[in-house]
């Protein structure tokens, strides 16, 4: 059976994406990065988002920084704690002793060919796991991206803070040769929790009633900050595929990310052109081969009403 | 009130043509300038002739401009147009000349001449443009407004990101964007899906006139073309779509941002860059990394309705 593992920094939509893996999937750890905050803090965001829901799993704590270069943090859609909002326990537990990237690395190799990473912050840590181990890219069954967008950006025009956060770090990751499965943005953005959905969940328990605290102070933000109506569930959309199958439609398609200085720096290029196979013309560059699934269509009321679902059983 | 002037700065092609026929019924167009892009200057300039002897324009002048772009290798010509750059009819060669200015000097002549009136249409590289900004620094306040068939908000054709009409020379796009002449910009993601299928092509047949069998032939072949090379399912009509707005400024929609061009990137350099986040209402001061608005950006087009105010024009010649 698939194992899972998911690396995060949470982050609002990170926390409802742990609890809504947690309940239908084997998440055999739990590894922390910066991006929406630091990782002191979504560290202990993490930690706390377990407490809470009384979930035994191994959390281990990894990069503060990117690669390269300074970090911008997503912290303007999360608040100065990163989970801004609510009020949840304070940690039960402590992280692992081992650093993330070698708790990636011991975990795809415990579990080889079955181990699912579900990478929705930066990809700092997978991408010094691959770099650290080069079988690692074999042993895993694959990845399951949020970043980056086809389309509208966050915090640059046609950028997103995964890999903002750290372009050398997704470069290296969505050109392993891993099977990847990704999701960007421009999509996820449209995934929404509404008022009558954290209307649901207020009805629920203590757990999903702190998830109705956190969809709604993120729902307010995303109002301020991108003029968005709703709790975007970018993170859960990672998962879906392997929940329930069927409600995200996904096309292979070439990407790459623009690592240059310049305005595009961060971007994640996706090679949509209806160029048919074979092509070869002077005024059209080739297409180079897909790398990954990327993600087209979403059932999104159908995916909400899961999440929901899901949150109200704790 | 007298017709808007106009005046369109063209690398003909079959789009082009159409752009030039529309522009000249419904605008004062005063003038055409050809630019290296789709194909040679020599053949565009020919091809600019074609156009205006084909719609009985005698009145505009062309003048011919710049061969190659500012600073960057010159790309391989387009393949959606043939040889000729205007290949599927049997045209005469033209018996009109380009008048003697170059095309730069034409353009900052008729802007001084019709200064704040001018729009300049802008549908293949941007070179001229280019070159006119820094060769006369009052250009930018003479025009009224610059109109640009050329990126995308979304995907590019010569490039994953970027569109052939930038990419040609993305220096001098640069300039045009950076230049403080206020922008409207239509893209790839709306040109794409706004041109002419068989049925529009069988209506131009339809009239029995005489210039719209010429631009039937013309379009089939290029119909043929964009479907081989590019998967479109249409005969594209990009560079129409910059005139459109002032004949007919329901049928494209704007959104007032952000437009800007990458110089650099491995994989981006000739991308347009555009803030399609939102720039309005009380948000837009909370998003970072925003700049300045210098664009009227097409994000929305009526494909059907817009090509059938075409056809009609077209089919309106002799």
């Amino acid at each position: 059976m698939t194992k899972f593992l998911i690396d995060c920094d949470p982050g609002h939509d990170d926390a409802i994406a742990i609890l809504y893996a947690a309940y239908h999937l084997d998440v055999v750890g739990i590894t922390t990065v910066f991006g929406n905050q630091t990782v002191e803090k979504t560290t202990y965001n993490t930690l706390r988002v377990l407490t809470l829901a009384g979930l035994d799993i191994p959390v281990a704590r990894g990069c503060g920084r990117p690669i390269i270069g300074a970090a911008p943090l997503g912290d303007d859609a999360h608040g100065k704690t990163g989970l801004d909002g609510v009020d949840l326990p304070e940690p039960d537990r402590a992280p692992v002793g081992a650093h993330a990237v070698d708790f990636i690395i011991e975990t795809a190799q415990a579990h080889r060919g079955a181990l699912q990473l579900v990478a929705i912050g930066a990809q700092t840590n997978v991408a010094l796991a691959l770099r650290r181990e080069p079988r690692l890219a074999g042993w895993l069954a694959g990845i399951s991206i949020m970043g980056g967008t086809a389309g509208v950006g966050s915090l640059k025009p046609m950028a997103c803070v995964n890999v903002l956060s750290d372009p050398e770090a997704a470069h290296i990751v969505f050109s392993s040769g891993v099977p990847i499965r990704w999701i960007g943005y421009e999509t996820t953005r449209t995934v929404l929790m509404t008022l009558d959905d954290i209307a649901r969940l207020r009805t629920g328990g203590r757990v999903a009633r702190m998830m109705a605290e956190i969809a709604a102070w993120y729902r307010e933000r995303q109002l301020a900050v991108n003029g968005i109506d709703g709790a975007p569930m970018h993170d859960s959309c990672t998962l879906a595929p392997f929940i329930r199958p069927g409600l995200i439609r996904y096309e292979p398609v070439p990407l790459a990310v623009e690592l240059a200085e310049g305005l595009a720096r961060g971007m994640t290029i996706v090679d949509r052109r209806p160029i048919p196979p074979g092509t070869r013309l002077s005024s059209v560059t080739p297409k180079a081969p897909a790398n990954v699934e990327m993600a087209v269509a979403v059932d999104r009321p159908a995916l909400i009403r899961d999440i929901v679902d899901t949150l109200l059983t704790y | 009130m007298s017709k808007p002037k106009i005046l369109i700065d063209c690398d003909p092609g079959h789009d082009d043509l159409v752009a030039i026929l529309f522009a000249a019924k419904h605008l004062d167009l005063v003038g055409v300038t050809t630019v290296h892009g789709n194909n040679t200057l020599e053949n565009t300039t020919r091809n600019g002739l074609i156009s205006l002897e084909l719609g009985k324009l005698d009145d505009v002048p062309l003048a011919k401009g710049c061969a190659e772009p500012l600073a960057q290798v010159q790309l391989e010509v387009a393949a959606g147009h043939g040889k000729s750059g205007l290949d599927g009819a049997e045209v005469p060669e033209p018996a009109r000349k380009p008048i003697d200015q170059h095309a730069v000097d034409f353009i900052i002549a008729m802007a001084e001449k019709h200064k704040e009136e001018l729009i300049l249409a802008t549908i293949g590289p941007e070179t001229n443009i280019a070159m006119a900004l820094k060769r006369e620094p009052r250009l930018k306040r003479w025009l009224r407004e610059i109109t640009v068939m050329g990126g995308s908000t979304t995907t590019g054709n010569f490039t994953p990101a970027a569109e052939f009409n930038i990419a040609c020379d993305v220096e001098a796009a640069w300039t045009v964007f950076e230049s403080g002449v206020p922008l409207r910009m239509v893209g790839l993601n709306i040109t794409r899906v706004t041109g002419f299928d068989e049925a529009d092509i069988a209506r131009l047949r339809a009239s029995r006139k005489r210039a719209a069998a010429v631009i039937a032939d013309l379009m089939e072949f290029y119909l043929g073309r964009t479907r081989a090379a590019y998967g479109l399912k249409v005969a594209t009509m990009h560079d129409v779509c910059a005139v459109i707005p002032y004949v007919y400024p329901d049928l494209i929609t704007y959104l007032h941002t952000s437009a800007r061009i990458e110089t650099a990137g491995a994989y981006t350099r000739g991308m347009t860059v555009c803030d399609l986040r939102h720039p309005s209402g009380s948000a837009a001061p909370l998003l970072r990394n925003r700049t300045e608005p210098n664009a009227l950006v097409a994000v929305d087009v009526k494909s059907r309705e817009l090509i059938d105010k075409v056809l009609d024009t077209l089919i309106e010649y002799d």
